[in-house]
């Protein structure tokens, strides 16, 4: 777990993160440095097939970008069967008011299908994100912000289509 | 029985046996390095209440290699400056002498004071009939700490000036042919009575000395335990989330989110109580020399007792204990003070030192712990009692000075898992 690895390969794998949170829309606005920053504290996680990243009901303490791979967002429907919702691939994030505290429950599950690697981003890593590097805190809430604005117009307009009796795709 | 039930038993089974392994190794590996735990503790714990300076720094555009290298740089001029002013107050070879001569002197006049002991010392007041008994024996054994040895006793007269001074009698030859003769009364005593009740050696005698390491060696052995120190110090402080992602990567992916929330609350309970501690070790250290310099002890005695009152205070009850100890030991000494408060005199100074750090305590208890401190430990004052006693008779002083600190990781880790399984429908 803490065994040395050497330099090169710290570097190779570090740059390949950088590159890949640049594509990430949360982070699109950050600088090189300030990605460099971010990816010492992102949690590289790994899910196998079928296996749950986040279940509805409980609370959410971190947002989630896919790295690769597809993930299912599903929710349990009237009968306890699961509905699913939408699809997910890279560099798609979610759970992003779990990232800032908000300390609600989730409303959705969300499944591996296939292997899936992911970045995760605890609420906890973004508060001490924001002790230390304020500026940079500020920029990614700023951003979380805006996504969760424009994520909840687009509620409101399939709620508003689904009223005038239109079906749209539901987006969580 | 099923051929899965078998295997999923076994497995249980394994699971059990291979944890019982891993506590008792972790238990074996704790005793067998128990003499690293303190370097190892002070190390990460002085990263602990660094990492938000170093923050701040890399915040200013300062690479965290060169501030974390500044930082060194004014901890090594913090060191050059608290040995300075400690060389300051030790006295040099001859000094010392006549400062155990003063020592004794007093000691020696204010126990026969204080007990009303007549010239044979063995009548006394009400008090002395009570506690001599216990007392005498103490005091007996601070007066051989004291005593000089012929080789100090050649040196000392070697070291006065020759001939009649004109300034009249010298004040330090008077008290230490006083201290002669009080050790050689002291010495009559003690052959008069049975040997259990006193353990005084004649004057002159060389005391016992103890079998033991060389200073050499003892230093070699301080310097190679505590080397690891600063190692912890700079790996942890160079350390920007490896070991907490680390820890997490070993965490099942259900249990992710739970961990992420329990390490974050034993960071902040962990953080918020060593910088209070910190912070509150300053204050008191500040007030005592602030409130000894009011009563009359000279600056670079109430620098010196600051520092030494702050550092103790790690340890909860230390710093009073330090405080008082280092200031009644001045009270011993002290010929000439200059109080800032006209009711303090040489006959009452002892009680205002007395005054002066229960003064501090107060101020400690009543207004640094809460502001500073503020809900940080939030432990009973019996469970601090309990616990640093427990620390001291398991680890001596090692376990006094985590007892706390482990008291409040332990708290904060099971409420805080608890808390988390429940919310994650884990339990």
């Amino acid at each position: 777990m803490f065994g040395p690895v050497p330099d090169t390969a710290v570097a190779e794998k570090r740059r390949s993160l950088v590159d890949f949170l640049k594509q990430v829309t949360l982070f699109e606005d950050l600088s090189r440095r300030d990605l460099r920053r971010l990816a010492r504290i992102v949690h590289e996680r790994d899910y196998h097939d079928s296996e749950y990243i986040c279940q509805e009901g409980q609370p959410g303490a971190a947002l989630f970008v896919v790295r690769r791979g597809l993930v299912e967002v599903v929710r349990r429907g009237s009968s306890s069967t699961e509905v699913p919702l939408a699809m997910r691939e890279p560099p798609a994030s979610s759970e992003e008011s779990a990232a800032t505290g908000t300390e609600s429950v989730r409303w959705f599950s969300a499944r591996a299908r296939g292997p899936v690697p992911l970045l995760a981003l605890g609420k906890s890593d973004l508060d001490a994100l924001s002790v230390n590097f304020p500026p940079l805190a500020n920029k990614v809430l700023m951003k979380l912000a805006g996504i969760m604005a424009i994520r909840f117009q687009i509620l409101l307009d399939a709620q508003y289509l689904k009223e005038s009796g239109e079906h749209p795709e539901a987006t969580p | 029985m099923t051929l899965a039930d078998t295997s999923s038993r076994a497995g249980t089974v394994f699971k059990s046996l291979a944890a019982a392994a891993g506590v008792v190794l972790g238990a074996y590996l704790v005793w067998g390095l128990r003499s690293l735990i303190v370097p190892v503790a002070v190390g990460g714990l002085v990263a602990y209440i660094c990492r938000p300076v170093v923050a701040r720094l890399e915040r200013s555009r300062v690479p965290r290699g060169v501030a974390i290298a500044l930082l060194l740089f004014v901890f090594v001029l913090g060191a050059l400056f608290i040995v300075n002013r400690i060389r300051a107050v030790m006295p040099s070879d001859t000094g010392a002498l006549e400062l155990r001569i003063r020592a004794l002197y007093t000691l020696n006049e204010r126990y026969q004071a204080l007990m009303g002991l007549d010239r044979s010392l063995t009548r006394g007041n009400r008090i002395y009939r009570w506690v001599y008994g216990d007392l005498d024996p103490l005091v007996d054994r601070v007066r051989q700490l004291l005593a000089l040895t012929p080789e100090e006793h050649a040196q000392f007269v070697a070291s006065r000036p020759r001939g009649a001074p004109a300034a009249g009698p010298d004040r330090l030859v008077e008290y230490h042919r006083a201290n002669v003769d009080t050790l050689e009364q002291r010495a009559r005593t003690a052959l008069a009575e049975p040997a259990t009740r006193s353990t005084v050696r004649p004057p002159g005698a060389p005391p016992p000395t103890s079998v033991g390491q060389t200073p050499l060696a003892a230093l070699g052995d301080i310097v190679s335990t505590w080397i690891i120190s600063p190692l912890v110090f700079l790996f942890l402080l160079r350390d920007t989330g490896e070991i907490k992602r680390g820890l997490l990567r070993a965490v099942p992916n259900r249990l992710f989110e739970p961990a992420l929330n329990v390490l974050a609350d034993l960071d902040r309970a962990l953080g918020d109580y060593m910088r209070g501690l910190f912070l509150e070790c300053c204050l008191l250290g500040v007030t005592v020399g602030l409130f000894l310099t009011i009563i009359g002890v000279p600056l670079r005695w109430t620098i010196a007792i600051g520092i030494f009152t702050g550092a103790s205070n790690v340890v909860p009850y230390m710093g009073f204990a330090a405080a008082l100890l280092s200031g009644l030991a001045y009270a011993l000494l002290a010929e000439d003070i200059r109080p800032l408060l006209p009711m303090v005199s040489s006959e009452n100074f002892a009680i205002w030192v007395i005054v002066a750090v229960a003064l501090a305590e107060l101020l400690k208890n009543v207004v640094y712990e809460p502001v500073v401190l503020g809900g940080a430990v939030n432990l009973h004052p019996l469970v601090v009692v309990i616990g640093v006693l427990g620390g001291a008779t398991l680890f001596g002083p090692v376990g006094m000075l985590l007892a706390i600190p482990t008291i409040t990781v332990a708290k904060v880790l099971v409420s805080s898992t608890t808390r988390q399984l429940k919310a994650y429908g884990l339990i």
